[in-house]
C-alpha cells in the first residue's frame, strides 16, 4: 500500500446520491452511540467515526484490512437503511489509505462542499471525531488523520477565506496571471522586495510549479524569504538580468520611487525577445512606473486593480479553491512523511527503560560503595532513585503522548526524544499509542470489546 | 441539392448566431449547443462535398468549390482545436467566416466553360485552399489575442472569461498555424506559377493582375512574420497585427477571384 495507513472512508454525498438516499442513511444525534458501536462491532473494523450532515454521510475507519472493512460496512449500511446493497453501492464511494486521508482533508477544508468554503463543515468533522472519542471507537489512526484534517482546514480558512484581503489579492494576481500564461510550470517568478503579500503570491505560484527568484536590498532578508518559499536569491543591483529571465514579477518593496522604471523594463523586453511579462505591483507607493504598462506584451496590475478585482470576486469563492487544493496536496504529503516517522509508543517505552535502568544502576553503585547500609536503607535508596526517575519521566511522557497525536509536530518530538536519550527504537508501520483516546493518567482507554484501543492499531 | 445547400447555410447561420450570442451574453452551456449545431452543419457540408465529388465536381475543381472548401476546413479546424483548447470565443469569428465563404461559393454561378484544370491545377487550388484556411484560423486567433490583450491592459476581465484561453496559448497556436500555413502556401504559389507557365505563361498585362500581386504580398507578410518571430522575437501584439495584415491580403485575393468569376 502506498501510504501504509490502515485508514478508509465509505460514504455518499450530494455529488453521488440524491436527497432521498441520503435521508435514509442520515442519523439523529441521539443514535450516534448505538450506530458507532454497530460499526465498531464489524470485523475487521478497529476504529470508526461517523460524519453525518445534510449533504453527506461518511464513515471513516481504521482497519488492518480496509477493503474487507469497507465490504462489511457496505452490507451493514444497506441493512440499516433497508435498501438493496447493490442499489446503495451505486451511490457509495470508498477510498483507502492516502486517498482516504486526501478525501478527509478536502472535506474538512470545505473543498468538497456544495458551497465551497462554507464554514460549518469543520465543526461537523470535529463533532464526528469527538463523538467517536466519547463512544470510545476512536484510536490513534483516527486521531492522527483527523488532527491533520483540522490543521489543513484551519490553514485553508486562514490563508484563503478568513483573512480575505491580503490573500485574495494574491489569488486574484494568480487568476490574472492565468489569463496570460498557460500554467506556471517552468515559469520564473521574480519577487522584488520581501513584503508579506508578495510572499504569499510567490509561494502559491511556487506550489504550481514556478521557479521563484527573490531579490531585495538587504540580502539576508532575501535569503530568509527564499529559504521559506523554496527559491533562490539574485543580487538587487542586477535587477536587469533578473528581469530578463522572469515571466512574472511581484514587486513589494518599501521604496519611495519606482524601482521598475519603464526604461529598465523596455531594455529587459528587448533582451527577452518580447516574451509576455506580467508585473504585479503590490507596493504602496508603487514600484512599477505606470508608463511601463504601455509597452507591448507587458501587463501591469497594481494594488488598486487587484483590490477591485478581488471585490468583484467576493462571491466567486471558486477562485480560492485551486490554491486550497494545492495546500491539501501539500498537507497530505507532510502528513504521510510525519506519519511514517511516528514511533510514539516504542519511544516512550525505550525512554522509560533507559531512564529507570540508569537510575537503578546508579543506586546500585551507591549502595555498593556504602558497605554499612542495612536492608531498609538500601531499599530506601532504590526507591528514591526510582521516584526521581519517574518524576523526571512524567512530563516528557505526557508531552510525547499528547504531541505524538499531531501529525506534524509528533515526528519531530519523537525524533528529538530518540536523539537526546540515544534511544534505539525499531521502525513501525503506524502509531502505537492512541493520542486522543487516553485517560488523564495516560492509560489507554479500553475499547468497547475490552481490548485496549491502542493495541489494535497499525498492524 | 438546393435543399441540402439551404439546410447547410441555415445550420451554419444558426451556429454563428449561437457563438455570437455566447460572446455577448457569456451564458454557460450555450457553447455546447453551438458546437452541436456546428457539428451538424459541418457534417451536412461533408455529405454535400461527397455528393459533388461523385458528380465529378471535387472541392478543388473550381474557384467556387474551393472557396466553400476553405470555409469547411476552417469549421473543421475549429471543431478539432476545440477538443484540446477552450476556444469558444473563436467560434464567433470562425463560424461566421465559414458561413460567408459557403454563401459566396453558392451564389457564384457554375462555370460551364471553365477549362479542365488537370492534376497540377488542382494541386495548386488544394494547397492554396488549405493555406488560406490555416491562415484564416491564425487570423481568428490573432483577433482573440488582441481582444483579450485589450481587456487585460484595461484590467477588465469578465468573470465568465475564466475559461478563456490564456494569451500565451493563443500566441503559440497562432505561431503554429503560421508555420504550418507558410510552407503550404509557398508550395501553392510555386505550383500556381508552374501551372501558369505550362499553360503558356502570362501576357504582360495579366502578370500585373492585382490578385497575383496581393498573393505575393500576403506571402511576404507571413514570411516576414515567421522571420520576425524566430529572428527578432516578435510575439504577441505585433505578431497578431502582422497576421491580420497578411490575412487581409489573402482575403482580398479570395474576393478578387470570386468577383472575377462573377463578372
Amino acid at each position: 500500500m502506498p501510504g501504509g495507513i490502515d485508514f478508509a472512508v465509505l460514504g455518499l454525498s450530494h455529488k453521488t446520491a440524491p436527497l432521498d438516499v441520503r435521508e435514509r442513511l442520515a442519523s439523529a444525534p441521539d443514535q450516534i452511540g448505538e450506530i458507532l458501536r454497530g460499526f465498531a462491532g464489524l470485523e475487521p473494523v478497529r476504529e470508526v467515526a461517523l460524519l453525518s450532515t445534510c449533504n453527506r454521510v461518511e464513515v471513516y475507519l481504521a482497519a488492518p484490512d480496509p477493503d474487507a472493512a469497507i465490504a462489511a460496512l457496505r452490507r451493514h449500511l444497506a441493512d440499516r437503511a433497508g435498501v438493496d446493497e447493490l442499489d446503495l453501492a451505486n451511490h457509495l464511494y470508498a477510498r483507502v489509505d492516502v486517498d482516504a486521508v486526501h478525501h478527509l482533508f478536502r472535506v474538512a477544508s470545505s473543498l468538497d462542499s456544495l458551497v465551497i468554503g462554507e464554514p460549518q463543515i469543520l465543526g461537523q468533522v470535529k463533532q464526528a471525531h469527538d463523538d467517536a472519542v466519547t463512544h470510545r471507537t476512536a484510536g490513534g489512526v483516527l486521531a492522527a488523520c483527523f488532527s491533520g484534517a483540522f490543521r489543513i482546514a484551519r490553514r485553508v480558512r486562514r490563508e484563503t477565506e478568513i483573512a480575505r484581503n491580503p490573500v485574495s489579492i494574491s489569488s486574484v494576481s494568480i487568476e490574472f496571471a492565468r489569463k496570460i500564461f498557460d500554467g506556471f510550470q517552468g515559469r520564473t517568478v521574480l519577487l522584488v522586495g520581501a513584503g508579506k503579500m508578495g510572499d504569499l503570491a510567490a509561494r502559491s505560484l511556487h506550489a504550481h510549479g514556478a521557479e521563484v527568484v527573490v531579490t531585495n536590498r538587504t540580502l539576508s532578508r532575501a535569503q530568509e524569504v527564499a529559504a521559506r518559499i523554496g527559491g533562490h536569491t539574485h543580487p538587487f543591483e542586477d535587477l536587469h538580468s533578473a528581469l530578463v529571465k522572469a515571466d512574472i514579477v511581484i514587486a513589494s518593496t518599501g521604496a519611495r520611487r519606482p524601482v521598475l522604471t519603464r526604461a529598465l523594463i523596455e531594455a529587459a523586453q528587448k533582451k527577452r525577445r518580447g516574451r509576455l511579462l506580467f508585473l504585479i505591483d503590490i507596493a504602496v507607493p508603487r514600484d512599477v512606473e505606470p508608463e511601463a504598462a504601455q509597452l507591448p506584451n507587458v501587463f501591469v496590475a497594481d494594488i488598486d486593480d487587484l483590490q477591485r478585482l478581488a471585490d468583484e470576486h467576493r462571491d466567486g469563492r471558486r477562485t480560492h479553491a485551486d490554491r486550497a487544493e494545492a495546500m491539501v496536496e501539500q498537507e497530505v504529503a507532510r502528513f504521510l512523511e510525519a506519519y511514517r516517522g511516528r514511533r510514539v509508543g516504542p519511544t516512550i517505552v525505550a525512554l522509560r527503560d533507559r531512564v529507570l535502568e540508569t537510575a537503578r544502576a546508579e543506586a546500585e553503585r551507591a549502595v555498593a560503595s556504602l558497605p554499612g547500609l542495612g536492608d531498609r536503607e538500601q531499599r530506601a535508596m532504590f526507591e528514591l532513585a526510582d521516584a526521581i526517575a519517574k518524576k523526571l519521566l512524567h512530563r516528557p511522557q505526557v508531552a510525547l503522548k499528547k504531541g505524538g497525536g499531531d501529525p506534524v509536530e509528533g515526528a519531530s518530538l519523537v525524533t528529538a526524544a530518540q536523539r537526546l536519550f540515544e534511544l534505539d527504537v525499531p521502525e513501525e508501520g503506524g502509531p502505537s499509542a492512541p493520542a486522543e483516546a487516553t485517560d488523564k493518567d495516560g492509560q489507554a482507554a479500553p475499547a468497547e470489546d475490552g481490548r485496549p484501543a491502542g493495541q489494535a492499531v497499525g498492524r | 441539392m438546393a435543399t441540402l445547400t439551404a439546410v447547410q447555410i441555415l445550420a451554419y447561420a444558426l451556429a454563428s448566431a449561437l457563438f455570437l450570442g455566447h460572446l455577448l451574453t457569456t451564458r454557460p452551456g450555450a457553447t455546447r449547443i453551438a458546437r452541436g449545431v456546428l457539428l451538424i452543419a459541418f457534417t451536412l457540408q461533408l455529405v454535400d462535398i461527397g455528393i459533388r465529388c461523385v458528380g465529378g465536381e471535387n472541392p478543388v475543381s473550381s474557384t467556387r468549390e474551393a472557396v466553400g472548401f476553405v470555409g469547411f476546413l476552417i469549421a473543421g479546424g475549429f471543431l478539432l482545436a476545440g477538443l484540446r483548447y477552450r476556444l469558444s470565443a473563436a467560434g464567433a469569428f470562425a463560424v461566421p467566416a465559414s458561413l460567408t465563404l459557403l454563401v459566396l461559393a453558392r451564389v457564384v454561378p457554375a462555370e460551364p466553360g471553365a477549362p479542365r484544370m488537370g492534376a497540377l491545377g488542382m494541386t495548386h487550388v488544394f494547397l492554396a485552399t488549405l493555406g488560406v484556411a490555416v491562415f484564416a484560423f491564425a487570423a481568428v486567433l490573432a483577433v482573440l489575442y488582441l481582444r483579450e490583450e485589450t481587456r487585460l491592459k484595461k484590467k477588465r476581465f469578465n468573470r465568465m472569461a475564466a475559461d478563456e484561453t490564456p494569451l500565451a496559448t493563443l500566441d503559440g497556436l497562432g505561431l503554429r498555424c503560421v508555420s504550418v500555413g507558410f510552407p503550404v502556401f509557398t508550395l501553392a504559389l510555386v505550383t500556381g506559377a508552374v501551372w501558369i507557365a505550362r499553360l503558356g505563361g502570362l501576357a504582360a498585362s495579366e502578370a500585373r493582375r492585382p490578385e497575383y500581386l496581393m498573393a505575393v504580398a500576403a506571402w511576404l507578410a507571413f514570411g516576414g512574420l515567421l522571420l520576425a518571430r524566430v529572428g527578432a522575437g516578435w510575439r504577441g501584439h505585433r505578431a497578431a497585427w502582422l497576421t491580420l495584415g497578411g490575412f487581409a491580403g489573402l482575403f482580398t485575393v479570395l474576393l478578387l477571384y470570386v468577383l472575377r468569376s462573377l463578372s
